[in-house]
């Protein structure tokens, strides 16, 4: 284990101290905070400016008042768009050309309501009973599912490759003949998918922060849906087991080649397998309740993906979420032995492309 | 004691090692000699564990080689592998580390061996900027950081400048002096003869020469009688077997039969003889003679 442990130190301490780490960590981490922003921007915001002159009306919801000491200079800023609209005494108003329709219908009720109490009479507002599921934060939990989909897709393919290339920098330069006489190939490339992993984490949580982070700064987390936490641990369990996979594969399919100018063709069955993971689990994040999206959140490792983003997009029974999670770990496990195996077998092969019948039997 | 035992492998159709066996005493070094591609690398391979051979043991003491005893094995590799953009310092500990040496121990050996090689300016350099003979003392420096209890060193005279030369024969002294079995392949072989307390010949997978250096000197040399008389006239040794060759500026007789008593009274009669004696053939020469 000691082995183990070194091997995957050195891979975090090297990598680390690489600038392009740094760099992928910070652009990731903005890119993130930058969608957060997103709604904001784009959406602008829900708040009318309105100008008082004279008797200050009652506050209401979605109005943002500013005082005027005359209705000279309050219509000037209307004019000049500043304003949306002046209210003068609370029972005249001024607009720029036509009043926009929901101001007017909140101002208009507004005025109705306070006429309505000064006589004297109370009245009782509608209850609003919701039938069927909760349909508030859907839009906001499809948006949240997408950026899972592009998060884990773009930490998973990039965390794999490298570990690949660091298989074939290890063999091509011959240093794994001298390695593989103090450490056991497990432990080499356990120690790799370990250290590799855990940077990729790093960049997860990283990712995550920035996100929650931005969502605070703009108040958009009001609009978050329950259950939040819920949905970041899932994440971040599920990346573990869909890297321990793919960075497997991609340990076993790098071993059999000896310069990085392969790697690319040797990857291939693995890159494929993960574009269409990644297109599933998009698929899902856009139809979370589909029957494909139900069916592949158990197989693996297309569950690496879509479990995730099925339980960010909808209420995902515990039960379901355990059966996909067991079935991941023994693939994990099995796919683990596999590289194991053929990377033991290949790694010392230098030259010529390996063949993967040769090693596996 | 290391004993290599009738080791055999094959490739397809192609026989790399055809029943390959010597024995290195604790303190003793051994130079391994072959051709290109004769099987000296295959050997030490699979004296590694990198290799396994297809039937032959290779013993420590006695013992089957295990996995345990070969991390405290010291290798150099044919093909020289370090991590490029790792620095000296840091690299050589990593490898101590590996080897299973306490972070101290790496450290001071690693300044030991930095120190001792010549590297102190260049260890916090990565070893992509080194040059070769640099980049091989750091390869060296790998092999030795965790004191190994054996050293198997493919070629490790390979491309080095007689100054590194002489440091790596200092160390590889040292190691035998402290105990330590020592086998390396070379193709210098003054240097072998010179550094060497045995030898091994190989050839297309089969040990044609192996002993002692001075006794595979005697023995190969043995039947050459090696006569120089000064003054004598030419043609003096008409009529003995053997024949005249000029070595410098003077006649020396070489012969391989005949009676050396003979030999001897008729050279006294042609003048003063100035050396009469077995000729002891160089390793060089040995070595032409087992590969042909």
């Amino acid at each position: 284990m000691n082995g183990l442990w070194l091997v995957a130190q050195r891979e975090i301490r090297t990598r680390v101290r690489t600038k392009s780490y740094l760099i992928s960590l910070a652009v990731s981490a903005v890119l993130v905070a930058a969608l957060a922003f997103l709604p904001k921007v784009l959406g602008g915001d829900d708040t009318y400016d309105v100008g008082v002159v004279g008797d200050a009306p009652p506050p209401a919801a979605q109005l943002a008042y500013s005082w005027w000491p005359d209705e000279a200079a309050a219509r000037k800023a209307v004019v000049d768009g500043d304003l949306d609209a002046v209210l003068v005494n609370g029972d005249k108003v001024l607009a720029n050309g036509e009043l926009d329709q929901r101001l007017g219908l909140i101002l208009e009720s507004a005025h109705r309501d306070a006429q309505i109490k000064a006589s004297g009479l109370t009245i009782t507002p509608l209850t609003v009973e919701s039938v069927g599921a909760d349909a508030r934060y859907q839009g906001v939990r499809t948006g949240i599912a997408t950026l899972i989909v592009m998060v884990l897709f773009f930490l998973l393919i990039y965390s794999s490759m490298f570990v690949a290339m660091g298989v074939v920098e290890e063999k091509g330069s011959r240093i794994v003949e001298i390695l593989l006489t103090s450490v056991r190939p497990w432990q080499l490339l356990g120690g790799k998918i370990v250290g590799l992993g855990a940077l990729g984490l790093v960049n997860l949580v990283v990712v995550i922060a920035a996100g929650l982070a931005a969502s605070f700064a703009t108040g958009f987390t009001a609009d978050l849906p329950p259950g939040m936490g819920g949905i970041v641990v899932s994440a971040v369990v599920w990346f573990v087991l869909g890297y321990a996979f793919f960075s497997a594969l991609a340990a076993a399919f790098g071993s059999l080649v000896s310069r990085q100018e392969e790697l690319n063709t040797v990857l291939t069955p693995m890159t494929m397998l993960m574009m269409f993971t990644y297109l599933t689990a998009y698929f899902a994040a856009v139809e979370p309740t589909g029957t494909v999206a139900r069916v592949l959140s158990f197989v693996p490792p297309f569950s690496s993906m879509v479990m995730p983003v099925r339980t960010a997009a909808v209420d995902v029974p515990l039960g379901e979420i355990l059966i996909a999670g067991a079935l991941m770990v023994v693939a994990v496990v099995a796919v683990l032995l596999g590289a194991a195996r053929v990377y033991q077998r290949a790694v010392l092969r230098t030259g010529a492309r390996v063949k993967l019948g040769e090693v596996v039997r | 004691m290391l004993e290599i035992d009738g080791l055999r492998k094959r490739y397809g159709d192609k026989t790399a090692l055809d029943g390959v066996g010597f024995t290195v005493r604790p303190g003793e070094m051994f130079g391994f000699v072959g051709a290109n591609g004769a099987g000296k690398t295959t050997t030490m391979r699979i004296v590694m564990g990198v290799l396994d051979a297809d039937s032959g043991e290779v013993r420590l003491d006695g013992r089957p080689v295990t996995y345990d005893d070969r991390r405290t094995f010291g290798y150099m590799p044919e093909e020289r592998g370090l991590y490029q953009k790792m620095k000296v310092a840091e690299q050589i500990e990593y490898f101590g580390r590996l080897h299973g040496l306490a972070p101290a121990a790496a450290r001071s050996a690693t300044a030991a061996l930095i120190e001792r090689l010549g590297l102190v300016e260049r260890r916090d350099d990565a070893v992509e900027a080194l040059s070769l003979g640099n980049q091989q003392r750091v390869q060296l420096a790998v092999a030795l950081v965790h004191q190994p209890a054996v050293l198997i060193l493919d070629e490790p005279f390979s491309g080095l400048d007689p100054l590194a030369v002489d440091a790596l024969a200092e160390v590889l002294k040292d190691r035998a002096a402290a105990g330590v079995p020592v086998i390396f392949s070379s193709h210098q072989l003054d240097l072998v003869e010179q550094l060497c307390d045995s030898v091994g010949i190989i050839s297309a997978g089969r040990m044609v020469a192996y002993g002692p250096v001075g006794e595979l000197r005697e023995r190969e040399g043995r039947g050459v009688l090696r006569v120089v008389v000064g003054d004598a006239a030419p043609g003096w040794a008409d009529g003995l077997p053997g024949e005249l060759t000029r070595e410098g500026d003077r006649d020396v007789l070489l012969c391989e039969e005949g009676d050396d008593q003979d030999i001897l009274r008729t050279a006294i009669g042609a003048g003063r003889v100035e050396h009469f004696g077995r000729r002891q053939p160089t390793l060089a020469e040995i070595f032409r003679e087992a590969v042909a």
